[in-house]
Order: C-alpha cells, then sequence, then structure tokens
C-alpha cells in the first residue's frame, strides 16, 4: 500500500489582532466555527493531512498571537515556517493598512523562498467591508502573492487557500518533491503479473508472459 | 552489583526523568539564621532516589517551609522537597515526611522501597534529609546529555570524520571526571553498529579545547570550526560544524574542565582503564554476568566493534549528533526542512531505548559496573535483584496497554509509519463501507500426472463446455519423478506442462499468467483474465515439503497467495503421504502444511501470513486418501452401480474430516464421479498391475470462505496420460470490490480522524491566570503573584523558556517558581511568580533603564507555547541609587518625580569637584546620615552592633522612612538601623571607594600617608561618605568598652562593603580580603 503521506511542512497564520487567524485554522482543521472572539495570546499549532497533487502533504499550521506587544516574540517562528498566511480583515482598513508592516517582517525574519499568501477574511460581513476586493488583488499584485477573500464563519475559500499555499510550498520545493514523486509512482506500481523472482534462472521464466 | 545495577539503569532509562532544579533566589537575607535545607528531586524510576547525583541536591527552602518530605507518587515516581507542612500525615500512604529542624524523624508509613530488610534509605541527620551514602547508587559513566558532534579530524592533509561525545562519570558524591571519546564510524552512522570507538582523551588539568583561527584564513561567518584538543601527549585538530550545536558542546567541554582549584582532587580516570586496556580477550556476550565481578581487563574486545551496538548508548550518541546535523540543515537550508517520512523513520528509536533519559551509558551493552563497587554485593543478591528489575520490566510492558490517546501521543511525535500502520488498520475496520460483493468465476483443477509429459490436449479438463472462468488455478503433482527433479529441483516437465496448460485455457479469453510455484513434482499455476490483472496484487508463493525426513519435496505443499480487489485468496496444492494405512500421516502433513507455509508481508514490520489468515482458501491436491474396510472388487462393483453415496461413507478423507482431525471449516462438493486413482495409464480400465490398488478418490478439491458458490466438481476421463484422472471445479466466488468514490471518502474520513485525534493529543493546559500586575514593587520587598496550570488529557512537560537572545527565561528580578515540571492529565499545578528587586536590579529601576515588564514564554513539549505578561511599577529607592545622585535630591526620592530621578540617576558620576555645576546639594545623602545619626544618637554603646541580623520587618520600615522622609516616625531596633546602613552601603551602584581606586587602595595598604592620597582623589561626595563614616566608626570605637566593638570587626565588616572588587562578585582571595580590612583600620587608628 502506498504511503498515507509523504511530506510534513510549516505553514504560518500572521496578521492584526483580531482578523480571524484562529478561526480559519479551527474551520480548516475540525471544520468548527465560534464567533466569540479569544485572543490567542501565544502560540498554538494544528495537523492536518491533506493530498495535493497526488502527494499526501501533512501541515503543520501555527496560529500566532497578534497583539502588538508579543511581536518580537512571535517573529522568532517565522524562520520554521515554509509557508506564511497574512490575514487582515475586510472590514477592517487598520488591518489591511497593516499588512505592510506584516510583510516587512516576513522579508526580515522568515527563510527565504518563503512562501505569502494574502488573505481576506471576515468576507461574510459585506455590510461593514471598509477594503474593496480589488484593494486586496492590488495589494497582492504589488508582493507577487496569490490572494482570497475567505469567510471562516460561511466557510468561504478556505479548503481553498490552504490547499493553494500548500502547492505553491510544494512548488517552490520542486526538486526535493521530485524524489518523493519517483518514490510514490513505483508504490503505485501494479502488482507483478509475471515475476517469478524465486526463480530468476528457470526455463519456464524465459517466455515471462503467456497471452493465451 | 553490576547485573543488579544494570538492568536497574535499563528500568530508569525506559522511564522519563525530570529533574526540579531548586532555583531558589539568591536572596539578602536580613537574618542571617541557617538556612533550612532539604533534599529536592524529582525523578522517575525504580528506587530512583538513590542515585547518586540526587544526593547532594540540596535546595534552600522558603522561610514558611519547615518540613522535608518524600513523596512517593507511583511506584516508580518519587519527588523530594522542603514543604510547608506534611501532606502524608494526613492518613495517606505518602511517606516519610520530616520536620527539619527537628532531631526526632516523623516517617510516615512506610510505603517507599525500603532498603533490603535494612533502615530506611532515607534517613534523617542533620536536620534534614539525607540519602545513606552507602545505599546510593552510583551513575555510572554516561554521555553528557546531548553532548556529542560530529567533526573532522584534521592530520596534515588526512580528513577523517569523528564522532566526538562528552562522557561524565561520577565516581562519588560531588566528584565528577569527564573524559573526550572519539569515534570512527561508517558512512552515515545510522545505528550503534556503524559506530567504533577511536580513542579516548581523559579532560585531566592539562586538557584544552579550544577555537582556533588558522593563520591567513580569513573568518567566514557561518564557516566550520576549527579547535585545537591540547593535552601532555596529543595535539589533535578538528573542524567542527557552525552553530549552536557545536557552541553548546564547547561550552559544555569548557565546563567539564576540572579547573585549577586545589580544593578538588586531581581526577584519576580509573574508570577510564577499562577502555584503555589494549589486550583484547574474546569477547563474550553476557560474560560472567552472574558472577557479578568485574575483570581487570575485558571491554577491549567488546568495546573496540560494537560500543552501543544495539544498544542504547550508541543510538543517543547518534542521536545527539543527528540533533546537530538537522540544526545545521535548518541554518543552511534556513527553514526549509523537510521532514521525509523515510528519514525519520530511521532516526526513531525505541523509546525505551534511552532516548528520553538524562544520561546515557557509553557501553551501550546495560552491563556496566562502577568500578567502586566492585565485589560489594554478593552474588546471589545481585540475582535477585536482577530477577526483581527483569520482572518488573516485564510488568512494565504488560501494563503498558496501549489506548487510542496513547497511539495518538506516540503520532505526535511524528511516528510516520504507526500512522500508516493505523490508517491500514482503520481501512480493514470499515471495508464494508467502500467494497461490494462482485462474484467471479474461478476454475481450480487438480492433476497428478504420475512423471509423465503432456500428450494430449487439455482442453476437455480445464475449458470444455465452461464459459471462461476469471482466474485459473491448475495444481500438478508427480510432475517428474526423476532423481534430477527430486536432487536438483530442476526438471524440463516445468516448461512443458505449463505450456500444455496454456494453450488448453478457455479460448474466449486471455489470460496472463500470475505465478508459478514448483517443489519438485508439486505444481500450481495460477492465470488471470488480462482484464483483472490490474486488481491482483501482493502475490507470494511459498513450498513446504513434508516428505522424506519430513522436510524433502517429493512430498508437501505448494501455495499462491494474493490479493484479488480487496479480498485475500490463498490457493493450495498439496500432495499428501501415500498408501492406505498411512492416514494419520496424511493428516500430519495436511498440519504441517497449514503450520510451515508462511508468506511475508509487504511492509516487513507485519507478523507473516499463514494460510487461515485468507478470506477466500481454495485446497487442491492430491491429498491420497483411500477408501477402507471394503475389498477391491466390493469397491469396483459400488462404483459400477454408481452408488458413490454408498462408496464416500468409506472415505478417509471424508471419515477424518467429520473426526475433526482435519480441514477444519472447509467444504468439499458432493463427489458424483468414480474414483479417480488408479487406472492403466491410456486408458479407463482400473488397476491391473500386481499390487491391484483398490480404486481411490486421491484427487479433491477442498473450500474455505464466505460467499463461494460450487459450480461443477468433476472428474475427467477422457484424459489417459497418467494413472489419475484429472479433476476440476469451477466456483463463483464473491469478491470484495472497491468503489473508489466511496474508498476515498472513506480513507479522507479515515484521515481526518486521525488528525482530529492527533490535534487532541497535543499537549494542551489552561492557564488560570494570564496577566500580572506587581503593584509598587519596593525594594527587597517579595510580591509573589500565582496561578495554576490545569493540563487537559495529554501528559505533558511545561517550561519557561528563554527569548531569543535572552539568557533566561524572564527578568533578573523574576522568577518562577517552579519553572518547569511534569504534569499528568488533568492534574494542576501552581506557579507562583516571585518578583524581588535586589542591589542588582535596583539602580537601573531607579533609572528607568528597566521596568517592570516582561513576557514570559510557557513551553509545553511538543505543544503549544503560551504568553504571560508581567508589568508593575516600581517605587524608587535610596537604596541602589548613586552617592551623587542622593546628594542632589533634597525631597524624599518618594516625592520626587520619576522624571526627575531618572535624570539624577543617570548623571554621570564627577571626578571634579565641579559640584557648583548643580547648587543645593547636600555634602552626604541624607538618607546616610539620618541612619548614622540614628545609631549615634541611640546605639552608640549598643553591644555587638553591626554583628546582630536585624528583623526583616524593620528593615521595610526603615526603608519607607528613609525614602517618604519620615525619619521622625523611625522606631527600629538598633540592630536593624546598623543593618539597614550596612544594606545601603551594598547596594551602592558604585561603592564608596570608587572601583576605579580599588587596586590603588590595596597597593598601599599599610601605608597611611599614600591611602590618605587616594581617598582624596575619590569624587567629593564619595571622599564625604568616607570621611563621615570613618568618623563615626571612630566614635564607636571610644565607646568599645560597652559596645565590645574593635577596629578589627569593623574593618572586616566595612572593608568588604567600601572596598569591592571591580570583577564583581568573585569570591575574593583572603590575601586580597585582608588588605581591604588593612586599609580600613588605618583610618580607625588615626586621625586625619
Amino acid at each position: 500500500m502506498a504511503k498515507q503521506y509523504d511530506v510534513l511542512f510549516r505553514l504560518l497564520l500572521i496578521g492584526d489582532s483580531g482578523v480571524g487567524k484562529t478561526c480559519l485554522l479551527c474551520r480548516f482543521t475540525d471544520n468548527e466555527f465560534h464567533s466569540s472572539h479569544i485572543s490567542t495570546i501565544g502560540v498554538d499549532f494544528k495537523m492536518k493531512t491533506i493530498e495535493v497533487d497526488g502527494i499526501k502533504v501533512r501541515i503543520q499550521i501555527w496560529d500566532t498571537a497578534g497583539q502588538e506587544r508579543y511581536q518580537t516574540i512571535t517573529k522568532q517562528y517565522y524562520r520554521r515556517a515554509q509557508g506564511i498566511f497574512l490575514v487582515y480583515d475586510i472590514s477592517s482598513e487598520r488591518s489591511y493598512q497593516h499588512i505592510m508592516k506584516w510583510v516587512s517582517d516576513v522579508d526580515e525574519y522568515a527563510p527565504e523562498g518563503v512562501q505569502k499568501i494574502l488573505i481576506g477574511n471576515k468576507a461574510d460581513e459585506e455590510q461593514k467591508r471598509q477594503v474593496g476586493r480589488e484593494q486586496g488583488q492590488q495589494l497582492a499584485k504589488e508582493y507577487g502573492m496569490d490572494f482570497y477573500e475567505t469567510s471562516a464563519c460561511t466557510n468561504l475559500n478556505i479548503k481553498e487557500s490552504f490547499t493553494r499555499l500548500t502547492e505553491l510550498v510544494l512548488q517552490a520545493h520542486r526538486k526535493e518533491l521530485d524524489g518523493v514523486r519517483t518514490r510514490a509512482s513505483n508504490e503505485m506500481a501494479l502488482a507483478e503479473l509475471e515475476e517469478d523472482e524465486s526463480k530468476p534462472e528457470g526455463p519456464a521464466n524465459s517466455s515471462k508472459t503467456c497471452w493465451c | 552489583m553490576s547485573v543488579a545495577n544494570s538492568s536497574h539503569r535499563a528500568a530508569l532509562l525506559r522511564v522519563l526523568l525530570i529533574l526540579l532544579v531548586a532555583q531558589n533566589l539568591a536572596r539578602c537575607q536580613l537574618t542571617p539564621a541557617p538556612v533550612q535545607i532539604c533534599h529536592s528531586f524529582h525523578c522517575f524510576g525504580e528506587m530512583c532516589y538513590q542515585e547518586a547525583e540526587f544526593a547532594n541536591q540540596i535546595a534552600e527552602c522558603e522561610p514558611e517551609e519547615h518540613h522535608c518530605e518524600l513523596i512517593q507518587l507511583t511506584t516508580v515516581h518519587y519527588m523530594a522537597r522542603c514543604s510547608p507542612r506534611c501532606e502524608g500525615e494526613i492518613g495517606t500512604s505518602y511517606s516519610p515526611c520530616l520536620l527539619a529542624n527537628n532531631s526526632a524523624p516523623s516517617p510516615g508509613p512506610c510505603s517507599l522501597q525500603c532498603c533490603s530488610g535494612g533502615p530506611l534509605c532515607l534517613v534523617l541527620s542533620l536536620g534534614h534529609l539525607t540519602i545513606q551514602e552507602d545505599k546510593l547508587v552510583l551513575t555510572p559513566p554516561a554521555l553528557v546529555r546531548n553532548q556529542a558532534v560530529q567533526g573532522v579530524l584534521c592530520e596534515g592533509d588526512s580528513r577523517q570524520s569523528r564522532l566526538l561525545g562528552l562522557v561524565r562519570y561520577r565516581p562519588e558524591r560531588g566528584v565528577q571526571e569527564h573524559a573526550l571519546f572519539l569515534y570512527n564510524h561508517r558512512r552515515m552512522a545510522i545505528t550503534g553498529d556503524d559506530v567504533s570507538l577511536d580513542q579516548i582523551v581523559p579532560v585531566s588539568r592539562d586538557f584544552t579545547l579550544e577555537e582556533v583561527f588558522p593563520d591567513g584564513e580569513l573568518y567566514i561567518l557561518g564557516s566550520d570550526v576549527t579547535v585545537q584538543l591540547d593535552t601532555a601527549e596529543l595535539n589533535l585538530i578538528f573542524q567542527l560544524p557552525f552553530g549552536s550545536h557545536t557552541r553548546t558542546f564547547l561550552q559544555e567541554v569548557a565546563r567539564a574542565c576540572p579547573g585549577f582549584n586545589p580544593e578538588t582532587p586531581d581526577p584519576e580516570f580509573l574508570w577510564l582503564s577499562r577502555y584503555k586496556c589494549t589486550e583484547q580477550k574474546p569477547s563474550q556476550r553476557g560474560w560472567n554476568s552472574a558472577s557479578g565481578t568485574w575483570p581487570e581487563c575485558t571491554r577491549k574486545g567488546e568495546d573496540q566493534p560494537s560500543i552501543g551496538g544495539g544498544g542504547s548508548w550508541g543510538g543517543a550518541l547518534l542521536e545527539a549528533v543527528q540533533a546537530g546535523r538537522s540544526e545545521r540543515c535548518d541554518e543552511e537550508l534556513e527553514g526549509a526542512d523537510w521532514e521525509m517520512s523515510a528519514a525519520a523513520g530511521s532516526r526513531e528509536r525505541d523509546p525505551a531505548g534511552g532516548s528520553q533519559s538524562d544520561d546515557l551509558r557509553p557501553d551501550g551493552k546495560g552491563l556496566l559496573v562502577d568500578q567502586s563497587f566492585r565485589g560489594q554485593d554478593k552474588p546471589d543478591s545481585l540475582l535477585t535483584r536482577q530477577n526483581k528489575s527483569k520482572s518488573e520490566i516485564t510488568d512494565m510492558v504488560r501494563s503498558s496497554t496501549i489506548t487510542v490517546s496513547d497511539k495518538a501521543h506516540i503520532l505526535s511525535m511524528q511516528k510516520f509509519g504507526l500512522r500508516d500502520t493505523m490508517v491500514k488498520s482503520h481501512l480493514v475496520q470499515k471495508e464494508e463501507d467502500y467494497t461490494y460483493i462482485q462474484n467471479f468465476r474461478f476454475f481450480v483443477g487438480t492433476y497428478n500426472v504420475n512423471g509423465q509429459s503432456p500428450k494430449e490436449c487439455l482442453q476437455p479438463w480445464l475449458s470444455h463446455g465452461i464459459q471462461a472462468p476469471d482466474i485459473y488455478c491448475v495444481g500438478f503433482q508427480e510432475l517428474d519423478l526423476s532423481k534430477e527433479a527430486f536432487f536438483f529441483h530442476d526438471t524440463p516437465k516445468e516448461e512443458e506442462w505449463f505450456k500444455a496448460v496454456s494453450e488448453s485455457l478457455h479460448p474466449d479469453a486471455k489470460y496472463a499468467k500470475v505465478k508459478l510455484i514448483r517443489l519438485v513434482g508439486i505444481m500450481l499455476l495460477l492465470y488471470v483474465k488480462q482484464e483483472h490483472a490490474a486488481h491482483i496484487s501482493e502475490v507470494e508463493a511459498e513450498t513446504v515439503g513434508t516428505g522424506i525426513m519430513g522436510r524433502m519435496g517429493n512430498k508437501g505443499g505448494v501455495a499462491i497467495r494474493f490479493q484479488f480487489h480487496n479480498t485475500s485468496i490463498c490457493v493450495v496444492n498439496s500432495h499428501l503421504a501415500a498408501h492406505t494405512e498411512e492416514y494419520e500421516r496424511r493428516n500430519q502433513d495436511y498440519k504441517d502444511i497449514c503450520s510451515r507455509m508462511q508468506f511475508c508481508q509487504v511492509d516487513p514490520s507485519l507478523p507473516p501470513l499463514t494460510i487461515s489468515k485468507h478470506d477466500v482458501i481454495l485446497w487442491l491436491g492430491d491429498l491420497n486418501y483411500r477408501i477402507e474396510e471394503l475389498d477391491v472388487e466390493k469397491v469396483k462393483k459400488l462404483i459400477e452401480e454408481k452408488a458413490f453415496h454408498t462408496l464416500y461413507a468409506y472415505d478417509q478423507l471424508k471419515t477424518q474430516v467429520a473426526a475433526k482431525a482435519i480441514f477444519e471449516g472447509f467444504t468439499e462438493g458432493e463427489l458424483t464421479f468414480q474414483p479417480t486413482y488408479k487406472y492403466d495409464a491410456g486408458s479407463d480400465e482400473w488397476d491391473t498391475s500386481e499390487k491391484c490398488r483398490a480404486p481411490a478418490w486421491c484427487d479433491r478439491i477442498l473450500w474455505k470462505g464466505k460467499n463461494i458458490t460450487q459450480l461443477s466438481y468433476q472428474s475427467h476421463m477422457a484424459l489417459k496420460t497418467s494413472d489419475h484422472k484429472p479433476v476440476s471445479s469451477v466456483f463463483d466466488i464473491g469478491v470484495k470490490v472497491i468503489n473508489e468514490e466511496l474508498y476515498r471518502k472513506t480513507l479522507e474520513e479515515i484521515v481526518r480522524s486521525l488528525d482530529k485525534m492527533e490535534n487532541a493529543n497535543i499537549p494542551s493546559v489552561s492557564l488560570s491566570k494570564r496577566e500580572f500586575f506587581f503593584q509598587n514593587v519596593k525594594y527587597m520587598q517579595l510580591q509573589v503573584e500565582s496561578f495554576t496550570i490545569h493540563n487537559g488529557q495529554v501528559p505533558c512537560q511545561f517550561e519557561f523558556i528563554n527569548k531569543p537572545d535572552e539568557e533566561s527565561y524572564c527578568k533578573q528580578w523574576l522568577n518562577a517558581n517552579p519553572s518547569r515540571g511534569f504534569l499528568l492529565p488533568d492534574s494542576t499545578i501552581k506557579i507562583e511568580l516571585e518578583l524581588f528587586v535586589n542591589k542588582t536590579t535596583a539602580t537601573k529601576l531607579n533609572s528607568g533603564e528597566d521596568k517592570i515588564e516582561d513576557i514570559l514564554v510557557l513551553h509545553l513539549d511538543r505543544g503549544k507555547d503560551y504568553f504571560l505578561s508581567v508589568s508593575g511599577n516600581y517605587l524608587p529607592s535610596c537604596f541602589g541609587s548613586p552617592i551623587h545622585t542622593l546628594c542632589y535630591l533634597k525631597e524624599p526620592i518618594l516625592d520626587l518625580p520619576l522624571k526627575a530621578i531618572r535624570e539624577l540617576t543617570l548623571m554621570p558620576l564627577q571626578t571634579e569637584d565641579d559640584g557648583s555645576q548643580l547648587k543645593n546639594h547636600m555634602d552626604i545623602p541624607k538618607e546616610l546620615w539620618m541612619m548614622v545619626d540614628y545609631l549615634y544618637q541611640n546605639a552608640i554603646q549598643q553591644e555587638d552592633l553591626f554583628q546582630q541580623p536585624g528583623l526583616r520587618s524593620e528593615f521595610e520600615h526603615i526603608r519607607d522612612c528613609l525614602d517618604t522622609g519620615t525619619t521622625d516616625t523611625l522606631s527600629a531596633s538598633n540592630h536593624s538601623v546598623a543593618e539597614a546602613l550596612l544594606l545601603f552601603l551594598e547596594s551602592l551602584p558604585e561603592p564608596v571607594i570608587c572601583y576605579s581606586a580599588y587596586h590603588n587602595c590595596l597597593e598601599c595598604s599599610g601605608n597611611y600617608t599614600a591611602s590618605k592620597q587616594v581617598i582624596s582623589t575619590l569624587p567629593t561626595f564619595h571622599k564625604n561618605v568616607f570621611d563621615y563614616l570613618m568618623k563615626f566608626l571612630r566614635e564607636l570605637l571610644k565607646n568599645s568598652a560597652k559596645n565590645h566593638l574593635d577596629g578589627n570587626i569593623l574593618a572586616s565588616i566595612f572593608g568588604s562593603l567600601l572596598l569591592r572588587n571591580p570583577a564583581g562578585h568573585q569570591k575574593l582571595e583572603i590575601a586580597e580580603k585582608k588588605k581591604a580590612q588593612e586599609f580600613i583600620r588605618q583610618f580607625l587608628y588615626n586621625s586625619p
């Protein structure tokens, strides 16, 4: 039987306090949503196995405290990530403005080649919207990132965005991946039909297959 | 001793060892009363408290803790600590709790491991709990935790890789010796077998390991670290990988160096002799384990080839090295740490192998003796102890039933392999959810060909009158009766019959050969219709000989097992023992085939499969069971009458199956054809030879399993080549076919539930409080805020961890108690955050350079991190403020705005007398004047002034009076004021005699004129203070008849306060101390 998954890596959720990082994570891993806001004071993580491109990927998703006073500490977690979600709240212009600061932190502390994706969360709160969709797209374009508007509440684009970032990380590690691929395809090879390994020298094996 | 000790140690290695490091505040105590001390440790393991390493772990107790107690939490979990009360007294099973200052022990019920027959292993003496020394189990040489690196040994142009491990040995209490073990290793060194000892370098007094910078080479950040190892005999150069792992290793080695303290004895390294010995003795595993003696010279032979072979230490060494390696990798790849499952797998080790133990032994055998213990134990006691330990180990293994949560617990350690297995087993459990039953047609045939070659077309047997089957299982017996076939296993008949069969398969379909297996004359062929080929997997074939000597292949069986869609199928072709009377032999052959036929599984870690472990078993062959109790003529007559049913009653197979001797659970179709044995070859005539065998149903087909329908069971008279007739049976077999859609769904569900389980088993706790505010913190006044950690359902280890670039997990004025620990599921622990500002931290808090602000990171091992924020306000105090600052403070310090205090505190110390810059200063700090004046008024004749301790509560009052300027209300004992004065001097950031003048003072000590000259160079305020104090002391001496003070006492008290070594808190050498005293003494007896 083929392996159930082949690679493991870390994704990190960052963004202002209250933009819904924990909710995104809960929705993705447990398919749960709690509307009450409890500040994450610390760093939490959850595991999830997904299949991308035929490869079973185990992702460890780190959820960080968004409050400013903890940022000197949370920055130290960046270097262990291969992919980063930059999250803002579409109903908070301020959280959108802060993305620039978050990006510069990422540039400073995250490893080179880290994959980033921009998330405008709370897309269900259309009536409170302060940040236009095109603003998000514009910002994402500037930084060369993919962009999703998501809603943990209505489960909009949750799986898509996590899968997309995972794909990006996989692509970025294409080289290492090729090794994994080869192995995976070998494992999935069909049953050996004609081979009789125990007696390779037997004359009967000269005509390996008999398509009668 | 050796064996008992080692197996005991082995048991210890299985359990987690946590040491609670007593981290008491180094508190200035007003009352230098004898400090309460108790043993303090936390250990896991059978009688772990006996380990030498715990023998001198003594902690100072808090003031309210008057007891020492030892608690046995479980049979393998002990804790000793200071305690405010004896919990054991409340009728629990806890044992001995001792009132520390009371000489009478009050042991509770003895539920501890009492040392064999003797008194308690723990005894009370000198007011605290001690462990009887002769009961101690000395810690054998062990690899210092994680201290091993892989390096390159450079000799001239040669570069060779070596593993360097730092090994520690504690021959007795409080003594430890270290040696550096250098190992050769093969390839990447995956297991202990890849490693062999090269040489040992004792860390002796002349040992140095220092970083060197090769000449003419630019130092490049991140490049390898070159170190030079020097001893009297050796000079080696190593290159070690850049990174913190190497850094810690070097620090650890530096710490291991014995240094030049004359008080500690020279290390003797007796324990190394066994490794150094050059004489080689033949290696014997388990040598003299019963005798318990340690031969002078044995280990070389064993250690050399296989240090750590299969044992824990080699693994630990490698693990330590790998930890470093992966860390380096992290840095190089900038965090792109791909944890491939295979790589992780190779790093996994048996958790019992000691990966979690603190110290690991360097022999890896679990057979190691401390030399000091040699011969102390009698062999018999050894044996009993050894046996005991062993049985306990088994108990532990047995009792460790793996529950679901345990599994997930292990999973979170990224045991990828286990996760795979769990997914598999869930898939099997839920098979019905994603499979449906579909019928496939199986053709099963058996033919004893009596050594003949195929002479006729086999189609009448294999394909006449039936639909094209999906699968063909065709078995032959007596394929070749020649000696060549028997002895050389080689026969042309195999190819002949294979061809004959292949050509006679059903013409309506195309077939692929799946497998051919042959044991001498017993051959089995498996074909599948082309379109089903993709659904055949895990094909394995095996043979079992039961012939001559019970092993040879003239009789026996061959079998092919495979997976068809999701159903496992095993086809067996057997040729059992011949002759009518030998039915017992046939039964035995059957049983042998069943027990000895074993198929390898794809996953080598799984046990091999047997025939019975298949969904469908098809058993065919010349089973050789005969018809008994009837004479030949009677049999032939019944056959002629086609009275097969009557005849069947005499069939041995029928009677043996009915007696449940064989083929339990198998079914055979009704025999509606005449016996298939024995005919004259080339005819349908019964045997006419001399032997004139009675006809018998030798050739049979049976089956076992669900959803199997037999469509036909017949012989084929048309074939005349052999003295047997071939038999065939066609079945419809219901096979479990996977619905891909449902399968994916089920798999996803399983993966999701495993993820969920895994997430639920990430350690998680709840904290009763996360923000702490300390209001109005005062100098030297302890404030405690506490909170509780409530653990969830997963046992966890917690620890406050350092923030990056910080040396400690919190600021100097803060302490968490305990700062690390272990929590069982659903248990709670109270953590106290203790805030205490002392002389080293006060100045910066006064100046505002530091604030009562900190964030603590509480880390759960393998789990999340919690941030705790600490804040508060500090009330500035004259204690910890510089002399010149205080001279400018005309108001009480607490009446001034913080900003003013800040500015004045940060104001640089002026050496010139330029006090004119700022008018309105005082000559000396008013607080100093107040204290001295108070003493002058009240205590000039006080006996033992400065020698009796004051009271803490009074000190707080004095401090508040000074800081608020309410000295008129001051009422305190003379001793308290005197001590406050000493504390004031001690907490000055710059001592009265400035650091810069320290060495000058010592030099001219004894020369009064020169001494006065030095004093005159001090900054004015400091000089004033000095003069003022000396004047006061001289006044005191005038009353020496009453107060019993003399110059020596005062000089020794004030010498160390006024003259402080700029290097800091190092212990002053006696000579230096004496000089300082002498310096002060001069001023006590000479007026200026």
